[in-house]
């Protein structure tokens, strides 16, 4: 171009010298500046660190077993008894347990008041499972004292004011209550600001977990109601039955919007998905906890029904390591894994996460479609969540490293 | 232990860049990454129904087929295939002129389209405009030439053919503008752009906004088709298609010396050997938590005393998925700039006394430019703005969710002020990045993805001119967006392919040398 007609500094000829000079000025300045020693430590960084550590090393400090509802409560805190990473109510703890040698995983929902981390203390509570890996076997062996790794607080089922209504009815299955306990709890202590009508269905009086608590928050706070639904009693005072859309019409606010939550066995989400779906609120309005993929694989819709019961081997890569391990086409990869004693990733064990995120570089697997939770080019380059795909072949993968 | 040639860690944009160039050069690679995603920032996540970008608003250098950019030329020599979007505008504002009056401009791609437009909305800027991107053209000459001669330009042909380049190259922006006379209101919506580069007018390069408008304007902007995960997935597979290893989850914790060479990195999946770390880790994190103090040079202690911890563009982001269409909620455009007043200087002391005084944010619709972005009836918002230290440096994590929201909640009421788009009533999903979220992903300082703010006598071209001088670690170079092209996603990959040749060459010489390699 031609030359411009351009004066910025004082002397256009030194303007030249001046580009010219321009790394001159910079190491002047560099050396100009007396050295100091550098720190990688930044404010930030270390707020983001506690907040989200890696892993937390937990001691038991406490066991309450809660008799006729088949429960123990566990209180868990730091061997230190410094404070523990804060949470939104209703958050979950993905336990890493060594048992048998194995490294399974298993998420439980934090079911007391967010302030308490503060206090150092988590609490969960783990239910009899009959027939499953982890829950009896946590139940007959966990007492004071032990210690246990964990995940730092996971998982989206938090109350969120700029989406959900003012107004929550919360349907809770068995040890579904225990991420109410704590969304209950936080409103009772000022930490959440929503009203919450909790109908906690179980199967008999005698078998409603956390019954006093719940209605000693009730007592205390307004904003939070709870009414039991029993399916093999019928008493004066509860709802009888299972949770049905009439049912929960007659406790939603009238004229007002709400949102409905949900966490509860598998059971319960199969009998209330046509009940939601029959009370037409916006899928903004529905939030549910999402639990464990199926132990039934065979009975989702295109299961390739000859694969029940067959074996494969999968050859697992981490990092420079491999090995080839037995898989079941009835079981997640991630179980095979797991079974290995391998320690790979994992935390919610139903495909929303992706922390399990690994390459599929051989073979091919079955993700039942309510599971399918994948990013679009994960999809398209053939990344699996092994948490809930079921091998349907011999398999090579590429899983992640853990940092425990 | 497992042994490379070389080893990146950092699958971020740099890391991804800088890998796949040493595994085409015939180097067998690793590339670890302390996240179980490739991207740093370059990613997605999954909400409900939804796949969001976190990061990406447009791409200024991939251009069109006749007229490919950096971005798109360096996507073919590596193989790698993705899709990309054309965004139709360069960009709407709506603001207040410094004079106080009312600002709400719409600039069109193209340069002429672009300074017709100015044309309109300041009549008599036709001449002005014209001689800027004619200026515009001949920096970008000016640095391609420089570039060629890698770094040892003919004096001669810079004082003939680039001597404008020469004559505004060493100013801020803002001293360009006043020299060239251009009228205030031109100069307030160019304004614009100094957001994507985190320093404002008075003290960014001219140099380095003149490139990243011309490229924007000309080549016109991009997004990829499916998120920036479609773009770190398809570079990790085609790494891996040249014989790379990845390695996910794995961590560097430090860099492993025999005298004063680095020679390897220690992970949570254990130690590996290496001639050569490229690192896609801010100095300082590198110099302070990483090596040995002992090896660290006064010089570079100097270096990154004399940045004074200035790090650029600490986001603080909010992703809105919505069970309605964007024309239901009155949205048209792709990107709304939304700031407090047109002035960078004063925007931007704002922005750093904290949410309480912070007016800035951008508004993207990603259904504007991809109709397909979300399931059919929905469409997924964005905010960005910045965080200051003031507000996430102390504050209590008891106090953290209630603040973050806190914030959303200014900017929701600032567009619905602004602009009339109302989002309450439709957020199905919704999710907020503060600075803290992309410290814990990206482990950049403070949650800052520019690097070091490019500013003053530490710009871009400054730099550029002084590559072999900084970080003279030998077999350890930094690469990313605190490197010497400085942020943005086509200026870390450039930084990463750049350090890497570099790295190919120290290999080479010390080879010829008969030392270690």
């Amino acid at each position: 171009m031609a030359a411009l007609n351009i004066k910025i500094g004082p002397d256009p000829r030194l303007d030249m010298a001046k580009f010219a000079n321009m790394a001159k000025v910079r190491e002047e300045t560099i050396q100009a500046t007396p050295a100091k020693e550098v720190s990688g430590v930044f404010p930030i960084n270390e707020n983001a660190k506690a907040l989200h550590p890696d892993f937390l090393e937990l001691v038991i400090d406490e066991v309450i077993d809660r008799g006729c509802a088949e429960a123990k409560t566990f209180v868990l805190r730091r061997p230190d008894g410094a404070p523990l990473p804060y949470f939104r109510a209703g958050q979950y703890l993905s336990l890493k347990l060594p048992l048998d040698g194995s490294f399974v995983t298993r998420s439980y929902s934090l079911c007391n008041s967010p302030k308490e981390a503060l206090e150092g203390r988590y609490v969960i509570t783990v239910r009899a499972n009959p027939g499953g890996f982890v829950a009896d076997r946590l139940l007959a062996e966990l007492k004071p004292g032990d210690k246990i790794l964990s995940s730092s607080p996971q998982g989206f089922f938090y109350y969120e004011k700029l989406r959900d209504a003012k107004q929550v009815i919360g349907l809770a299955g068995g040890s579904g209550i225990t991420p109410f306990l704590s969304l209950a709890s936080a409103i009772r202590d000022g930490i959440e600001d929503f009203d919450l009508t909790l109908l906690f269905g179980s199967r008999t009086e005698d078998n409603i977990l956390f019954r006093e608590e719940l209605d000693a928050i009730a007592a205390e706070c307004p904003r939070f109601k709870v009414f039991h639904v029993l399916s093999e009693e019928k008493k004066d005072g509860f709802e009888s039955g299972f949770i049905t859309a009439d049912m929960i019409r007659k406790y939603a606010p009238e004229g007002k919007e709400y949102s409905v939550y949900l966490c509860g066995p598998e059971a319960m989400y199969r009998f209330l998905k046509p009940e939601i779906a029959a009370l037409n609120l916006p899928e903004r309005l529905f939030r549910r906890k999402l639990i464990d993929v199926t132990k039934t694989p065979w009975e989702c819709e295109g299961y390739p029904q000859e694969e029940k019961g067959k074996t494969y081997q999968i050859t697992v890569r981490q990092g420079p390591q491999e090995c080839v391990i037995p898989a079941s086409a009835d079981e997640p990869v991630l179980v095979a894994i797991e079974r290995a004693g391998i320690k790979a990733p994992s935390r919610c064990r139903a495909g929303e996460c992706g922390w399990c995120r690994s390459r599929l570089l051989e073979g091919t697997v079955f993700i039942p479609q309510e599971n399918e939770m994948r990013r679009w080019a994960d999809v398209h380059f053939g990344y699996i969540h092994p948490c809930c795909s079921f091998p349907t072949g011999d398999l090579v993968l590429e899983v992640p490293g853990e940092f425990f | 232990m497992p042994k490379y040639d070389i080893v990146v860690v950092g699958a971020g944009n740099a890391g991804m860049s800088a890998a796949l160039q040493c595994q085409l050069m015939g180097m067998k690679t690793l590339l670890i990454e302390k996240h179980n995603l490739p991207g740093g920032a370059a990613t997605s996540f999954v909400r409900g129904r939804f796949e969001v970008d976190p990061s990406l608003h447009e791409l200024c250098d991939y251009g069109p087929a006749d007229n490919p950019g950096d971005l798109r030329n360096m996507m073919d020599k590596y193989g790698v295939k993705a899709e990309f979007i054309e965004v139709e505008d360069c960009f709407r504002c709506v603001s207040t002129y410094r004079d106080g009056s009312p600002m709400d401009v719409t600039m069109p791609n193209g340069i002429e389209a672009f300074i017709d437009k100015m044309e309109e909305y300041v009549p008599g800027s036709r001449e002005k405009m014209q001689q800027l991107f004619d200026l515009f053209q001949e920096v970008l000459d000016g640095i391609a030439y420089i570039t060629a001669s890698r770094g040892n330009p003919d004096p001669k042909i810079l004082g003939t053919t680039y001597a404008n380049m020469l004559k505004t190259g060493a100013y801020s922006t803002q001293e360009v503008f006043d020299g060239l006379e251009l009228p205030e209101k031109c100069q307030d919506i160019l304004s614009t752009y100094w957001s994507y580069l985190g320093v404002d007018m008075e003290h960014l390069a001219f140099i380095h906004y003149a490139a990243m408008v011309h490229k924007y304007t000309s080549r016109g902007a991009y997004i990829l088709k499916h998120t920036s995960h479609e773009l770190a997935t398809a570079m990790v597979e085609r790494f891996r298609e040249l014989g790379g290893d990845v390695w996910f989850n794995c961590r560097a914790e430090e860099f492993l010396f025999k005298g004063d060479h680095c020679c390897g990195v220690r992970t949570n999946l254990g130690d590996i050997d290496c001639n050569y770390v490229l690192a896609n880790i801010n100095p300082d994190i590198i110099y302070g938590r990483m090596m040995p103090k002992e090896l660290v040079p006064e010089r570079e202690k100097k270096l990154s005393a004399a940045r004074g911890r200035k790090i650029g563009g600490r986001m603080y982001t909010a992703y809105f998925c919505l069970d309605c269409t964007a024309e239901e909620l009155g949205i048209h455009d792709y990107t709304i700039f939304l700031p407090g007043t047109a002035y960078s200087p004063t925007e931007y002391e704002n922005i750093m006394k904290g949410m309480e005084y912070n007016n800035f944010s951008i508004f993207n619709c990603y259904n504007i430019a991809n109709p397909d972005f979300s399931p059919p009836g929905t469409c997924v918002c964005a905010f960005t703005t910045f965080g200051s230290p003031v507000d996430w440096d102390d504050l209590k994590q008891e106090d953290y969710f209630r603040f973050k929201e806190a914030g959303v909640d200014k900017l929701l009421k600032n567009l619905k002020e602004k602009l009339g788009i109302d989002l309450s009533g439709h957020i199905e999903e919704i999710e907020i990045g503060s600075p803290w979220t992309f410290a814990r992903y990206l482990g950049v300082p403070e949650g800052g993805v520019y690097g070091y703010e490019a500013r003053d006598w530490d710009g871009m071209m400054a730099r550029m001119q002084m590559i072999g001088y900084d970080y003279p670690i030998k077999g350890l170079r930094p690469i990313g967006a605190a490197g010497p092209r400085s942020d943005g996603y086509t200026a870390s990959m450039i930084c990463g392919q750049l350090m890497a040749l570099n790295a190919l060459l120290d290999l080479k010489k010390w080879k010829e040398e008969g030392g270690k390699a």
